[in-house]
């Protein structure tokens, strides 16, 4: 009788260090969802506003149009948040490259269709792919996540969990942005820095 | 998790990708998806799965894109005053 109490009890402390530990400086809670920690949204946030302020100097601001510049708030975004993802996935690489190639050539890269990208020879027992829904479907998706149009499914959907997650948080951090910018006059935000 | 991960990039390079994988990943996505997270997950096909995946990432660019703008408008009126002072205050 001792002998389970003591180990129920040794288990429910064991559950509770484990939670705290999930909070900190669990690996695989951070492997599985890499987009949902402060740090990462931090990282990001601070990185955007250094590259924002390059783009806001004087020389810039009074020579370009509006929609020009939230274009140039857009792309920069999206390059700070695919190298906040350190080239762990396919769409990061993609969308870095597309931004080297735009400051080098400044023309849009035409890729070839991907109809012929899926090799149906080596893919004999997958029905789920066959299907015409499903494949209509996946050239859609490949479409949307940049750099992923010939990829085989399996790593297609890899691709686009991690940008989903990835765009969820950068929608946080534009929004956090925003209201920071917005909502706050010198003296809020003077009273914020001093709380 | 690490081994799932290897897993399947061995069996990508070998072209050995089963159903069960594929669905295995299709169930991840969903779990992302508001729409159908909020509903039972079993009754949603594969083909519904990608339509909503399609929509959501359309939605959340259109979402970049709309915020992009906002804050376009924002650092043109707001002054680098405020900017460092919001520099600091992120690398709190």
């Amino acid at each position: 009788m001792d002998s389970t109490h003591s180990n129920t009890f040794q288990e429910s402390n064991h559950k509770k260090r484990r939670k705290i530990g999930d909070l900190t400086t669990d690996q695989n809670s951070l492997n599985l969802m890499p987009w949902r920690s402060e740090s990462d949204q931090n990282t990001y946030s601070k990185k955007l506003i250094e590259a924002l302020r390059r783009i806001n100097s004087p020389e810039a601001t009074t020579t370009t149009t509006k929609p020009r510049v939230a274009g140039q708030v857009r792309e920069t975004a999206d390059r700070v948040l695919a190298s906040t993802a350190k080239g762990r996935t396919r769409w990061s690489r993609a969308i870095l490259g597309k931004w080297k190639k735009l400051r080098r050539h400044h023309m849009k890269v035409k890729k070839a269709k991907a109809g012929s990208g899926l090799n149906r020879a080596g893919i004999e027992k997958e029905r789920l792919r066959r299907l015409p829904a499903v494949q209509k479907k996946t050239r859609v998706l490949g479409r949307l996540v940049p750099g992923c149009r010939k990829v085989p499914l399996p790593n297609l959907l890899e691709e686009a969990t991690d940008y989903i997650s990835a765009l969820e948080m950068q929608v946080r951090a534009m929004t956090a942005l925003a209201d920071l910018l917005a909502g706050g006059t010198s003296a809020g935000i003077a009273g914020q820095v001093l709380s | 998790m690490s081994s799932r991960r290897s897993r399947s990039r061995q069996t990508s390079s070998s072209r050995n990708i089963t159903d069960d994988q594929i669905h295995d990943l299709v169930s991840k996505l969903q779990q992302l998806l508001p729409e159908i997270r909020n509903r039972s997950s079993d009754k949603v096909s594969a083909s519904r799965t990608l339509q909503e995946t399609c929509n959501y990432i359309r939605n959340l660019h259109r979402e970049v894109d709309d915020l992009s703008e906002r804050l376009s408008e924002l650092l043109a009126t707001t002054d680098t005053a405020q900017a460092a002072i919001i520099r600091n205050l992120l690398m709190q």
